[in-house]
């Protein structure tokens, strides 16, 4: 903006900006803190030392390490999967003619407005009745058939500006439709396959309902911090270290592919302003 | 040659002269049917199925084990009658409204303020947005401690002003509870309209600020007449997002008051997951869920379009 700018702008939103980041201070300080001082108040000036014992003992007490291998492996697959199959599927609806093309692309996009407890219920019961309770396939489905709502969308609003010369040489020089998505297409997505991949894997990691209520033994970290919670409800520090461990990984990758996200939440509902 | 110049006199059939002389390609809506079939597998699973089983189950009674009974509109009619469910419904109506009132207010204000010093506020835009990031049961967490009865940071700090009539616990009583969730739930989506509105506000063209600059225009009034405006298409996209994602919340509120306390913080969602997963009454459960999905609808019916209109 040009001209001068008032001089409580920077103050004011520093001030904000403060206030949003105290809930992650107390986290951070809890787990750095003995118990004994931080039963006050994390916020308690009585006494400050500082301890790593929390974050050495809690690996004895919940099994953090193989939640989150778990977690890992989930959100991995979750997300490659939209890698590969929401490109191919923009390309067809966006290149290729095809009957009910216009009316899958419909029913694609606007389950966006699902609300994820309606899958909950019939799930539930199909992976009972074949035996997939507490196997990690029976979160990673549904966490990548529902990403479709929003991935396919974001990739084809990408078409849209991608030179259709380039297609019609290569249809040309004798190369069909699946060789034109593999040589031509697919090596100049990378763009929105990297902000597809980013949201997915933080929402997957994140997720929390589908989890709860299809696995038991093999917990992501999110359901395994919701499970101890209700369990010890004495050892503050140790589940604040749980509750850091659990969202460093989605909140670095959020935090460093931030410019992704904006990408990705403006193409997500077609305004391209 | 022959048979090429025929078919493409007659026009009707067949692809362009140019590809004739090609070897055989695939045919496109093979092509394009071997692109989808995997995506197709994994939307039927997660999404068809489960719609179409939601609404069929809607229609039975089914308690726990006992063989499901047909009641055709029972379950709706019931529905309608019980006293938990008309609670849902406002708790959600209220929940949704004012989450996305306020996260989408306060982003879209600090986004026009972070927009006079982009470079300057550029940290600060990234502390916001960082809550956004977190997972909801940390989320939970965190406010779980923030809203303790005995030693937390909001009875701490009224303490400390000297306000201890104020002092409660804000998540056990029914009054506050509600309350009490949303402000933890706009703490993680303000950074949702502050990014938006944020990006809208930086693609306005320079051009506009020195047209007014030139004439005279104060960085107060260019706000009002410029930054403003021009900010919608942000400030859209955030309450379409926002209110959709608030619809369908359902891990903080699990992760703070389970619903309680007397069931003041149960949505529809919640309402759902309780009759279905707890009572196991699942024809009940899925009947007030298609009530939630048809609510869903007509709240997004006209943002659907919008979305619908850029589908070519």
């Amino acid at each position: 903006m040009i001209g001068k700018t008032p001089v409580w702008v920077l103050p004011i939103v520093a001030l904000v900006a403060l206030i949003w980041i105290v809930p992650l201070l107390g986290l951070v300080i809890i787990s750095i803190r003995p118990m004994a001082e931080t039963t006050l108040g994390w916020w308690s000036t009585q006494e400050i030392s500082f301890t790593l014992d929390a974050w050495t003992t809690v690996w004895d007490k919940f099994p953090l390490a193989y939640a989150a291998w778990v977690s890992t492996k989930i959100a991995v697959i979750s997300t490659l999967i939209p890698m590969v199959m929401a490109p191919a599927a923009a390309y067809a609806f966006h290149y290729l003619s095809f009957p009910m093309r216009r009316v899958l692309l419909l029913i694609i996009v606007n389950a966006f407005v699902l609300p994820n407890q309606v899958v909950v219920i019939p799930l539930f019961l199909l992976w009972r009745d074949l035996g997939m309770i507490d196997n990690m396939w029976s979160v990673i489905i549904p966490f990548a058939g529902l990403s479709f709502a929003w991935s396919v969308f974001l990739v084809k609003n990408y078409l849209e500006d991608f030179p259709k010369d380039l297609i019609e040489a290569a249809q040309i020089d004798a190369c069909g439709p699946i060789a034109r998505f593999f040589h031509i297409v697919l090596p100049n997505m990378l763009t929105p396959i990297a902000a597809v991949a980013i949201l997915q894997f933080m929402w997957t990691w994140n997720g929390l309902l589908l989890p709860v209520v299809f696995l038991r033994d093999e917990l992501p970290l999110p359901a395994l911090l919701a499970r101890v919670q209700g369990v010890y409800d004495n050892n503050f520090d140790q589940v604040a270290v749980a509750a850091i461990i659990t969202t460093i990984v989605p909140l670095a990758i959020f935090v460093i592919f931030q410019r992704y996200f904006t990408a990705g939440a403006q193409t997500k509902t077609g305004s391209k302003e | 040659m022959a048979d090429v110049t025929a078919t493409s006199v007659d026009g009707s059939k067949g692809p362009p002269i140019g590809a004739m002389r090609l070897p055989r390609q695939l045919s496109q809506s093979k092509a394009a049917y071997i692109l989808l079939a995997p995506l197709l597998v994994f939307f039927g699973v997660s999404v068809i199925y489960p719609v179409i089983e939601t609404i069929r189950l809607s229609f039975f009674e089914i308690k726990g084990l006992a063989p499901a009974k047909a009641v055709g509109l029972g379950n709706y009619f019931k529905l309608l009658s019980d006293e938990n469910f008309l609670r849902a419904l406002r708790v959600t109506f209220v929940w949704s409204f004012s989450a996305t009132l306020f996260s989408v207010m306060i982003g879209w204000a600090l986004a026009m303020a972070c927009a006079l010093k982009p470079r300057e506020t550029m940290v600060f835009r990234v502390l916001i947005f960082a809550a956004y990031g977190v997972s909801e049961a940390v989320v939970g967490f965190i406010w779980l401690g923030i809203y303790r009865p005995d030693y937390g940071l909001v009875n701490g700090i009224l303490g400390g002003l000297g306000l201890e009539n104020m002092q409660q616990a804000w998540l056990g009583n029914p009054d506050t509870a509600l309350t009490a969730v949303i402000v933890a739930y706009v703490w993680t989506q303000v950074g949702l309209p502050l990014m938006t509105c944020f990006a809208s506000i930086q693609s306005i063209p320079r051009t506009y600020f020195e047209a007014a600059y030139i004439d005279g225009a104060k960085p107060m009034s260019m706000m009002r007449h410029i930054v403003m405006p021009l900010s919608l298409p942000g400030v859209r996209v955030a309450i379409f997002i926002n209110l959709l994602q608030s619809l369908k919340a359902f891990d903080l509120i699990y992760m703070l008051t389970g619903g309680g306390p007397v069931r003041s913080t149960e949505t529809v969602g919640f309402f759902m997951f309780r009759e279905s997963m707890l009572n196991f009454k699942l024809g009940y459960g899925a009947a007030s869920t298609v009530v939630l999905l048809v609510a869903v609808l007509i709240v997004s019916t006209p943002l659907i379009a919008q979305r619908t209109r850029a589908v070519k």
